[in-house]
């Protein structure tokens, strides 16, 4: 199943960087701070650094499955387990994709309507939301990197605001380093696991990279960044709240805006919020685009059709929430999801492709 | 049999000749005229349209060589001649179109097949005159004027090189319109000029009036309201768009040329920005850059903020705010289109009336329906000052179709974020990204080289560095010849005391 790609739908290797940290920076970094440090306190930061060399792990191997057949997940399901299996994997891909869509989408309209709009009609929003997302994936791939690009270039100024933050700052609130065991870094850790998640995103789009070798230095300096932004933030969200007061907010990172205070803008959470669909964009544009190119693979569907129809569904699911309760309970199984997805079933797969290419290997030879 | 059917043909030639001559002998600017040759005694008719032809060659230099030489047979005519465009000719189809064009038919009686057809075209051209949409307070100040003739010359004036190839085309069934694909050879890229022919030859039109209808039918998406080839009316741009590896465009009628490809940067950067000291174009650049965003933006925010986010505005400034609203009766959404409509209305009755009265009116209708409205308390008097800064900041746009783009994507915005506010500009502002992400021009992405990024392209797109920096062409364009000139060739910059 080795589908060609015309060397004018290809993007160049260092946009990975771009396209795995647009991915991965979404709805996630705006409330992490409080789940890692009622695990792992104010040493959350060290979970931070564990749960990055685990993503460097991965991304690893991913990147070494990929390159080991030349191909996305739909070829390195077909190397390992043969056609039908892999088209019944492909369909679990693309509900895992889709899962990820509603999850980061109703999120977002959430932290809307907590925030800016408690009377926005989650429907209404999505729709349009969604057809601005469809006018971008039938644009093609390189359209959607584009938007990966913005979405990373433009929002930088917002790092800076944090800075704004620091004069209210008390960095010995970090003090004292290392009053937690392993198991509570470890479980801090664990909950970082939905803020990271994204960077599988090049198991999907690696046919699409001119020059896979040198697209791995950009990938692994993509998580990088990400990396460093979660630091930035949680460093500067411990010194700032005391820590009963953090785990009194779920979204710490907004509420840091509060306190931001320029000569003709207060309330920076406005903009901030409003400048965020801009950062998810590329969150729902990267999994429609791949689920619809997997859709296309499985069942033989022109990928215009696929895509629609899958936002079709997902916005239908998008609309069935209401309550917070039920987005939590929703969002953690997404969470959940995503974790088996990238640190099981990943390794499974990879140690499934040794075992293929050693046995095909040797089957010609023998 | 095969004699019957070269007799028809022949009837059928005679009665095609029959129904030109008919049809011209209706217009009463159709002339044929006999004359005896004084020598030979040969009598020899001329046919001409009248007002397509210069009297002056016809009396001085044709009409008395053909009176005082001798000729007997056609051919020696072109001999006697003193003109470059003689030809003898049988084909019917080329002397109906050279005959339509302003050229003389001569028949010699007795002689009926063969025609000889010589040009004394009348060419009335108005002077070369300032650059008016483009108009820089430096540099050259001759502009485009309707004669491809001309227009080429002014190109060819600046570019003495053998290298500089001009195709020429018809298009327009009806008008025969005459377009000339220009490019240097050995810098462009084969493939854009190769679409750009493409493209031409494929218009299907009556009539062809000027090159803006060239622009819609050729560009990429036709349904943008973002130019996706430029055009300009100054031959010094145009000449200096073809030594980076680009393509223009010229067309019989038309005082503007077309530049293809383009980026939607190069939309925003006016020809004297190269004439000024790089600091100053890159500082006026970034003026520009801010005017637009300023204009694109100012009102969709102060109508979010206003009915939405009044919390963002600090209490100061607030105050203020609420001061010049209090006695407004109207929701801000309904004061910022009325106010944007009058000065829409002003632009575009400005537009359409004599160049002293526009002015007037502009004047007068910005002063007095303004100061009336705040007065009359139907607008506030905060959102007066931001309209109108919009609308001159939107006049800061050196390409005139960008400025009116500008003008449109306004209105979507607007209504955004009387819908959902502040988040309604930035979907706004999304979707215009992913058109734009969308867009290319001859199929090069638009948006370069913001995206996809380069990073030498990037010298001269929100700035312009120095002409030393510049010396890769634009990359976008693919010129065969990348470099401009070799960096290493640059004297090296002295040391401290050297």
């Amino acid at each position: 199943m080795k589908i060609h790609i015309p060397e004018n739908k290809k993007i160049s290797p260092f946009l990975v960087l771009f396209l795995i940290h647009a991915n991965q920076i979404g709805v996630g970094v705006l409330g992490f701070q409080r789940p890692i440090s009622k695990e792992a306190g104010y040493d959350g930061w060290i979970s931070i650094l564990i749960i990055a060399v685990a993503i460097h792990i991965i991304m690893w191997l991913i990147l070494k499955m990929c390159s080991t057949v030349d191909g996305d997940i739909m070829s390195v399901h077909e190397f390992v387990f043969g056609k039908w299996i892999s088209k019944i994997l492909g369909i679990f891909v693309i509900l895992y994709l889709c899962l990820t869509i509603v999850a980061i989408l109703r999120s977002y309209i959430e932290i809307i309507q907590v925030w800016m709009f408690p009377s926005l009609q989650t429907f209404w929003f999505s729709l349009v939301f969604f057809i601005l997302i469809l006018y971008l994936v039938t644009g093609g791939f390189r359209v959607i990197t584009g938007a990966a690009f913005f979405s990373v270039i433009i929002p930088v100024y917002i790092l800076f605001i944090f800075l704004l933050v620091l004069p209210y700052a008390d960095f010995t609130n970090l003090l004292p380093i290392f009053d937690h065991s392993f198991t509570d870094l470890l479980k801090g850790a664990y909950t970082m696991t939905y803020a990271f998640a994204g960077f599988e995103a090049i198991l999907f789009f690696y046919p699409f990279i001119k020059e896979p070798i040198k697209a791995k230095k950009w990938a692994h300096m993509g998580l990088l960044l990400t990396v460093a932004i979660h630091l930035y933030l949680a460093l500067i969200a411990f010194a700032y709240f005391p820590r009963e007061q953090l785990q009194k907010n779920i979204w710490p990172t907004i509420t840091m805006w509060k306190i931001v205070q320029m000569p003709f803008v207060e309330r920076f959470e406005y903009i901030g919020i409003a400048n965020w669909c801009l950062i998810i964009l590329p969150n729902i544009c990267i999994p429609l685009w791949a689920s619809g190119r997997i859709a296309k693979q499985i069942f033989g569907i022109r990928q215009k059709t696929s895509v629609a129809v899958l936002a079709l569904f997902c916005l239908a699911a998008v609309s069935l929430f209401s309550t917070r309760t039920s987005i939590q309970k929703y969002v953690s199984f997404a969470g959940t999801a995503g974790f088996y997805f990238n640190f099981v079933y990943v390794p499974i797969l990879f140690i499934a492709v040794l075992i293929a290419r050693r046995v095909k290997k040797n089957g010609p030879s023998s | 049999m095969k004699k019957l059917f070269w007799r028809r043909k022949k009837k059928n030639n005679d009665n095609r000749d029959k129904r030109l001559e008919d049809l011209l002998q209706k217009s009463k600017d159709f002339r044929s005229v006999s004359y005896k040759n004084p020598k030979t005694q040969i009598s020899f008719t001329l046919s001409f349209i009248e007002t397509l032809v210069d009297e002056k060659i016809l009396h001085e230099s044709a009409l008395p060589k053909l009176l005082e030489e001798k000729f007997h047979r056609i051919e020696e005519v072109k001999d006697i001649l003193p003109l470059s465009e003689v030809e003898i000719t049988n084909d019917k189809d080329q002397i109906e179109q050279k005959l339509l064009n302003g050229s003389v038919l001569l028949t010699i009686d007795g002689d009926k097949e063969t025609y000889c057809i010589f040009s004394a075209q009348k060419e009335i051209v108005r002077n070369v005159t300032l650059p008016e949409v483009e108009f820089s307070v430096l540099g050259p100040k001759e502009a485009f004027v309707e004669s491809l003739k001309h227009n080429l010359n002014l190109i060819r004036r600046r570019l003495p090189m053998k290298e500089l190839i001009t195709e020429k085309l018809t298009v327009g069934n009806l008008s025969q319109t005459c377009v000339a694909i220009l490019y240097i050879e050995g810098i462009v890229d084969m493939e854009n000029v190769n679409t750009v022919r493409q493209r031409i030859k494929e218009i299907e039109f009556d009539e062809i009036s000027d090159n803006s209808y060239i622009l819609q039918m050729i560009s990429d998406n036709s349904h943008s309201l973002f130019p996706q080839l430029l055009d300009s009316e100054r031959p010094d741009r145009v000449a200096a768009t073809l030594t980076e590896g680009k393509v223009a465009i010229l067309v019989d009628g038309s005082p503007h040329a077309l530049i293809a490809p383009t980026t939607l940067v190069e939309c925003f950067s006016s020809f004297e920005d190269y004439l000024l000291n790089w600091t100053m174009a890159s500082f006026i650049r970034l003026i520009r850059l801010f005017a637009i965003s300023f204009s694109v933006l100012a009102t969709p925010l102060y109508v979010a903020t206003i009915s939405y986010h009044y919390e963002l505005i600090p209490e100061d400034l607030l105050g203020t705010l609420v001061a010049s609203r209090g006695a407004i009766p109207f929701p801000p959404i309904l004061e910022a289109l009325f106010l944007e409509l009058t000065i829409e209305l002003l632009r575009e009755a400005g537009a359409r009336l004599p160049t002293k009265v526009g002015q007037t009116i502009g004047i007068v209708g910005g002063i007095v329906i303004g100061t009336a409205s705040v007065e009359a308390g139907l607008t506030s008097n905060v959102l007066l000052i931001i309209i109108a800064l919009a609308a001159l900041a939107s006049f800061t746009t050196p390409v005139y179709r960008i400025g009116n783009t500008i003008r449109l994507i306004r209105f979507p915005i607007l209504i955004f974020a009387e819908l959902w506010g502040l988040l309604g500009i930035f979907i706004c502002l999304c979707f215009l990204m992913a058109h734009l992400l969308r867009l290319t021009s001859l199929g090069r992405p638009y948006l370069e080289p913001l995206y996809p990024p380069r990073q030498y392209d990037l010298r001269d797109s929100i700035l312009r560095l120095p002409f030393t920096a510049l010396y890769r062409r634009p990359q976008y364009l693919r010129p065969k010849r990348p470099m401009r000139f070799n960096e290493r060739d640059l004297k090296k910059k002295k040391d401290i005391d050297e």
